[in-house]
């Protein structure tokens, strides 16, 4: 990246092509499969010869996949989800992050520390005293149920107080000078210059609230709130004996595709934004 | 006077008010959570039990006279070590390989990352359908090489490895970009400096490159010891902790006790021994590599 001569081969990068070639042609078999199965029609999958290019190519898995679950539902909940989760993440996160990297206080050092657990407990673990909390507020099968155990991020704020710290102190005077607060700081000057560790973190925490399945699994049992990843478990074990192999495939498109897609159009913006998730920022 | 309490108010309370909206919703689901499984781990509370009795230590001595989560913690430990000890290192291979100067790196970048963007439940259907009996493409392949059809996913001894590749296959890339971040991390005078100095690749690797990135390293390990609570979701996806408990892992084994027993009791008090196991790991992580991440600029 760096100024880096033009490419030109040698002993060492035959090296990296001997090794990542077959990788990546490993890697992206289930991939294919993927694809090749949700695209054949049942019968054809059944016969024993197994071809990777399908002999008829079939949109009808997917026809069915809609009709037999509300993905249309599914969906809206999802989105509903997700963004829900970042909006008041990037609230609680923001605050929190201007209070550690701007304000001398009693007892930040506790209370940093208290953020760090919920890094090492993450909800995933509390999903049995959780659920019985949402049980009491009469809160399941929400997608308020969801996405409420993540509203607060430490991850988020260690994130950004990192992208504060590295904001220079005149910015935030300047405001200062005009009568402005810290929520005018944080709003005008401290959010606007920090905005690639916002996308960093926006990326990050939608793409893994859209992959989420444990929790919602739990607290939801009606069709009412769930979400693609549970939707799309309950479609296959609604089939009794093995699934409907070209079906289930044809279904899980559905559920990867947005991201996917994203993740092709986007590869760079999202590879740079896990590389900064290494807590490295 | 009042201009004076007003200035300590300032600097004592406001700065409290910024942290408080987090800090409530992580008192709520995080710091109220771990007090209250503690809490009800010391009670009866199932269905044989629908009000809750006092009992003392009986579950933790119940559950520790349980062969099963002896199992439980064997193949959690499995799971975890060996998805975490494979993905590292292949990982690591990966992105010393990526960061050379070579075409096309974008597709290879593809190619290893793309599972990340994949849900956890997804990945276990399709790999489901891989490890399929008879017309799987496992079983094709084995065919191929006319060998029998093995079913590895549903006997006791392969079950979990089978789940272990799936999770290597999952997080390969994850910790590619992990490790390359950190490679990037290296200015490339002291490698070169290295060179200049006769040093090869392989002493590169060993004397440089290696030791600038062994916090680092500890760092990411520690971090994904967390991650791997995940199996849950391709446990339950792919195998339910069968065959006879072989793919059981702790969360798994939580929520059999929680939610399909529904002994409450004995959910919190696996809950409990979850959290103060990865308080440990708090513990370990703050005392060493945590302090200098979070702390300095």
């Amino acid at each position: 990246m760096r100024n880096r001569p033009a490419l030109r081969p040698s002993e060492h990068n035959i090296v990296a092509y001997v090794v990542l070639i077959p990788v990546s042609i490993v890697m992206l078999v289930p991939m294919f499969l993927l694809i090749s199965t949700a695209l054949k029609p049942l019968p054809e999958l059944m016969s024993v010869n197994f071809t990777w290019i399908p002999r008829t190519v079939v949109l009808t898995n997917f026809v069915k996949a809609m009709s037999v679950a509300p993905f249309a539902r599914y969906y809206i909940n999802t989105i509903l989800v997700v963004s829900m989760i970042f909006a008041v993440q990037l609230v609680t996160i923001s605050l929190a992050a201007y209070a550690f990297s701007r304000l001398k206080f009693k007892g930040r050092e506790l209370l940093l520390v208290l953020f760090l657990v919920q890094l090492m407990i993450p909800p995933q673990s509390l999903v049995v005293p959780n659920y019985q909390t949402m049980s009491r507020l009469k809160l399941l099968n929400t997608t308020f149920a969801i996405g409420a155990v993540y509203f607060a991020s430490a991850y988020g704020t260690f994130l950004l107080r990192q992208a504060f710290r590295a904001i220079p102190g005149e910015m935030e005077d300047s405001v200062k000078m005009d009568g402005g607060g810290g929520l005018t700081a944080i709003v005008h000057v401290f959010l606007p210059l920090a905005k690639p560790s916002i996308i960093a973190f926006a990326l990050v925490s939608v793409s893994s609230h859209w992959n989420e399945f444990f929790w919602p699994l739990i607290v939801t049992d009606t069709v009412k709130a769930r979400t693609l990843t549970v939707g799309l478990a309950m479609l296959t074990q609604a089939t009794e004996s093995s699934p409907e192999w070209t079906l289930t495939m044809a279904a899980t498109i559905i559920v990867v595709f947005p991201l996917l897609a994203a993740f092709v159009i986007f590869q760079r913006r999202f590879i740079q934004s896990f590389m900064r998730s290494g807590l490295k920022g | 006077m009042s201009g004076h309490r007003a200035r300590a108010w300032k600097k004592r309370i406001a700065p409290l008010l910024y942290i408080l909206p987090a800090f409530s919703f992580l008192a709520i689901f995080t710091y109220y959570p771990i007090a209250y499984s503690a809490f009800i781990s010391l009670f009866r509370w199932s269905t044989a039990y629908p009000k809750r009795v006092f009992a003392g230590f009986e579950n933790y001595i119940q559950i520790f006279h349980e062969p099963l989560f002896g199992v439980v913690l064997r193949n959690t430990a499995i799971y975890s070590l060996s998805t975490i000890f494979f993905g590292m290192i292949l990982g690591f291979v990966f992105a010393i390989q990526i960061n050379k100067r070579i075409h096309v790196s974008g597709a290879f970048k593809f190619a290893l990352f793309y599972p990340t963007m994949i849900p956890m439940a997804a990945a276990g259907l399709i790999w489901l359908w891989i490890y399929a009996p008879t017309y799987g493409l496992l079983d094709n392949f084995l065919r191929l090489l006319g060998l029998p059809n093995a079913g590895l996913l549903y006997r006791s001894n392969t079950a979990l490895m089978c789940i272990i590749i799936v999770s290597v296959w999952k997080h390969v890339g994850y910790y590619m970009i992990l490790f390359l971040a950190g490679l990037q991390n290296i200015s490339s005078e002291l490698i070169d400096a290295a060179t200049i100095e006769g040093a090869g690749s392989w002493r590169r690797l060993r004397s440089v490159i290696l030791p600038l990135i062994s916090s680092y390293t500890f760092f990411i390990f520690i971090i994904n010891i967390v991650d791997s609570l995940q199996s849950v979701d391709l446990v339950y996806i792919m195998t339910q902790g069968k065959p006879a408990n072989a793919t059981n892992v702790i969360v798994y084994y939580i929520y059999q006790q929680a939610f399909r027993f529904w002994n409450m009791g004995m959910g919190s008090t696996l809950t409990t021994l979850l959290t103060f196991f990865l308080l440990c790991c708090v513990t370990i992580v703050f005392a060493t590599v945590g302090r200098r991440v979070y702390y300095e600029v």
